[in-house]
């Protein structure tokens, strides 16, 4: 095969199917890249799972030395953000079923009640001015605190829906549930938190 | 309009990022256009749906606005584990095709000299006069020595590694 035609059926291939191929082959340039690409949305749906940051960041790493191991799972057929989840889904059950043999739900309201200077999910860095920081973070803190408070499975809906932009059935693909549930999570789910956030004006 | 018109409404709402009223198309197609066009036929009638929209739309943007960061810290000890992690598997994965060719050839030194050590037991067993069971077990154990010393020697090697570094990593 010339040159032409190998660039030419490369730049054909798709970006899954790169992924799938680095995967197998365990490239640690594509995975550096991947861990980049992929870091604030895996943290926030980590910390949507967890409603903790700390531990959402030690389960960030894990999931990338899970996505290493097992990448040759990933079959490239699919978008590699719904297999990511799901791998980092699967790892924060395995490791509170191991940790506490209490629901996710029961361990954080415990968490809630005990940690009142629990940081919140922090923003990024913005040069704003003074007043517009403070209201900034308050919102910050407030939409942490509504979202913390939701049932783990209407907050992970949102998360993956409202601020992944996951599709339905991504979603439905990454929680293994089947529409239906995800539709009636994220409706019920929208409902508590608009709810909780009654007051805050646009 | 009946309690369950509006609740149909409010679930599409949520269904299309709440704010399907203001855009033109289904929100990654996961509303069809009968849908949408119902949605906003229907939210044209009802100021109460319409309030909701509002709320729901809101909400929806400042959680989309909401920003979490991943700290470069965080980023960096990630990647610098999997490359560290990913060099592991390699070594066990060379590790591994060493002993596959070592099992090999082995096996193709064993098959071809168990004829002849056969031959050499059975004479041996013959000149010292014992039961041809006797001999038969000697030459079985000279045949799993090897695997039984490699055993032994892996199984040190591994109890050394784990009392010093914590892993059977080398």
């Amino acid at each position: 095969m010339n040159a032409t035609a190998y660039c030419f059926l490369n730049a054909m291939e798709s970006e899954p199917s790169i992924i799938a191929r680095g995967l197998r082959r365990r490239d640690p340039d594509l995975l550096d890249r991947l861990i980049e690409q992929y870091q604030h949305r895996l943290l926030r749906y980590l910390i949507s799972l967890t409603g903790n940051r700390e531990l959402a960041e030690d389960l960030f790493q894990e999931t990338w030395i899970r996505v290493l191991e097992r990448g040759h799972q990933y079959d490239g057929k699919h978008e590699f953000n719904t297999w990511l989840y799901a791998v980092a889904r699967n790892l924060t059950i395995d490791y509170l079923r191991k940790k506490s043999p209490v629901s996710l739900d029961a361990m954080m309201e415990d968490r809630l009640l005990r940690d009142e200077d629990r940081a919140p999910l922090e923003p990024a860095d913005t040069q704003p001015m003074a007043w517009e920081v403070i209201e900034q973070h308050e919102q910050a803190e407030r939409i942490s605190a509504a979202m913390i408070g939701l049932p783990s499975e209407y907050r992970e809906a949102i998360v993956l829906r409202f601020q992944d932009g996951l599709g339905l059935e991504e979603i439905a693909a990454v929680i293994g549930a089947p529409l239906g549930t995800v539709k009636s999570r994220l409706y019920r789910g929208l409902n508590q938190l608009m709810g909780r956030l009654g007051g805050m004006q646009a | 309009m009946t309690q369950s018109t509006h609740e149909q409404a409010r679930k599409l709402m949520a269904l299309a990022g709440a704010n399907a009223a203001a855009n033109d198309r289904a929100d990654r197609n996961d509303l069809s256009s009968a849908q949408l066009n119902w949605l906003r036929a229907h939210l044209q009638d009802c100021a109460d749906c319409r309030n909701y929209a509002d709320a729901a739309g809101h909400v929806v943007r400042k959680l989309r606005s909401q920003p979490v960061a991943a700290d470069f810290g965080l980023v960096r000890t990630t990647q610098m584990r999997v490359r560290s992690r990913a060099l592991e598997l390699r070594r066990q994965q060379e590790r591994l095709w060493v002993i596959c060719i070592c099992c090999a050839a082995v096996t193709l030194v064993t098959a071809s000299t168990t004829a002849l050590l056969w031959g050499a037991f059975a004479w041996l067993g013959q000149q010292v006069r014992l039961p041809d069971p006797v001999w038969q077990f000697g030459l079985l154990g000279l045949g799993l020595m090897p695997a039984i010393v490699t055993g032994i020697l892996m199984l040190a090697r591994g109890t050394y590694w784990a009392d010093h570094n914590g892993s059977t990593e080398g």
